[in-house]
């Protein structure tokens, strides 16, 4: 672009200020370092934010799987424990699984480990029958012992002998006393 | 282009870059360097990303241009929602207690840069390109994201009110611009 008059003059203010400007202004490095520091303080909240997530995560699934675990171990004892007492000669004992010496393999923890609940479920199963027995006994015991309110007013003084049955021995005339009188 | 060439060309701008910079935060030494950080910032994290549409330097000073209009409207609100005093909210308003700072200027340049702050943005952009960044009035326009047509009249008009904001200083000074530019004249 031709410069002329008046565009020389802003020309040469501007090339001043130009002038001035450079010797002003900051070093690239540093503002490329600083840019650059910049990139990494923006970057590490969100890797701290991930790592918070990820963990959270990690501790929810180890306390899921901690709980179903317990869960699954104590809900069958407590349950047997609990009816235990009541029929002390049905229920084989929790006790009767050997504890698994040191050393074995795996594979015979697990089948170890699945004989216990295996028997665990058999005496649930055992003790659940039982009490039902014992539930219906009861039940057929109170029923046949039942005893109507209203059957006092049905009864009399000639119960015993309206009930009773004549001897074949029995006189006549003594029959004739029970009739009435004409 | 990767990022160590793209580095090694930024390098070769940076003194025009921070120039513009200094140019779109109204003489603000501290907020041009801030503005010049956060495009930096954006070609690292790959935000602003160079296509080869345009030159590079067109290029460049238009993320700058954008990044100082974004920082501009964001530090206004900032001070908004503190409910600063109106002093503190024209801030970005010429002044001149802040333009002799820590420079040796002359008189006229003192004059130069008040009747640069007092020209309408568009036309001072359109001023600075040209004159300061050496570009032709196309790449100003790209950089100013304007027609051709529209730098053009920015340009003009520019120049008409600079000289009009000079001679008026100059008459307070005691001083004539036309007198300086054309001695014989006088």
């Amino acid at each position: 672009m031709e410069l002329v008059g008046e565009e020389k003059k802003i020309q040469a203010l501007f090339s001043e200020l130009r002038l001035a400007d450079q010797v002003a202004a900051p070093s690239f490095a540093g503002v490329w370092n600083r840019a650059q520091l910049r990139t990494r303080t923006r970057l590490s909240p969100l890797n701290f934010s991930l790592a918070a997530a990820a963990f959270a995560v990690f501790v929810a699934v180890v306390a899921l799987v901690l709980w179903s675990n317990s869960r699954q171990q104590t809900s069958p004892t407590n349950h047997t424990a609990a009816v235990t007492p009541a029929m002390p000669s049905v229920t084989p004992p929790l006790t009767t699984v050997p504890t698994q010496p040191k050393g074995i393999s795996d594979e015979e923890q697990r089948r170890a480990a699945r004989n216990l609940l295996a028997a665990r479920f058999a005496a649930r199963q055992r003790a659940e029958l039982l009490a039902a027995r014992r539930a219906e006994i009861r039940d057929a015991t109170a029923i046949s012992s039942w005893q109507s309110p209203t059957a006092t007013l049905l009864s009399s003084q000639n119960d015993a002998l309206l009930n009773s049955l004549p001897q074949l021995n029995e006189s006549a005339k003594e029959l004739k006393s029970f009739l009435p009188n004409k | 282009m990767d990022i160590a060439e793209l580095k090694a060309e930024l390098e070769q701008y940076h003194a025009a870059c921070f120039g513009w910079a200094l140019s779109c935060c109204a003489r603000d030494r501290a907020e041009a360097e801030e503005v010049l950080q956060t495009v930096y910032l954006k070609i690292l994290e790959g935000k602003a990303r160079f296509r080869g549409e345009a030159s590079l330097k067109t290029w460049l000073f238009a993320v700058i241009r954008k990044t100082a209009a974004t920082e501009y409207r964001r530090n206004l609100l900032r001070k908004l929602r503190v409910a600063v005093s109106s002093e503190q909210v024209s801030k970005r308003e010429p002044a001149g207690g802040e333009v002799d700072a820590a420079f040796d200027r002359s008189e006229e340049q003192v004059r130069f840069r008040l009747a640069l702050q007092h020209l309408p943005a568009r036309q001072r952009e359109a001023l600075h390109l040209v004159f300061y960044e050496d570009l032709s009035l196309r790449e100003a326009a790209d950089v100013m994201g304007v027609s051709i047509g529209s730098a053009r009249q920015h340009y003009e008009r520019g120049k008409k009110r600079l000289r009009e904001v000079l001679e008026r200083t100059e008459v307070d000074y005691g001083i004539s611009w036309r007198g300086k530019e054309n001695p014989g004249a006088v």
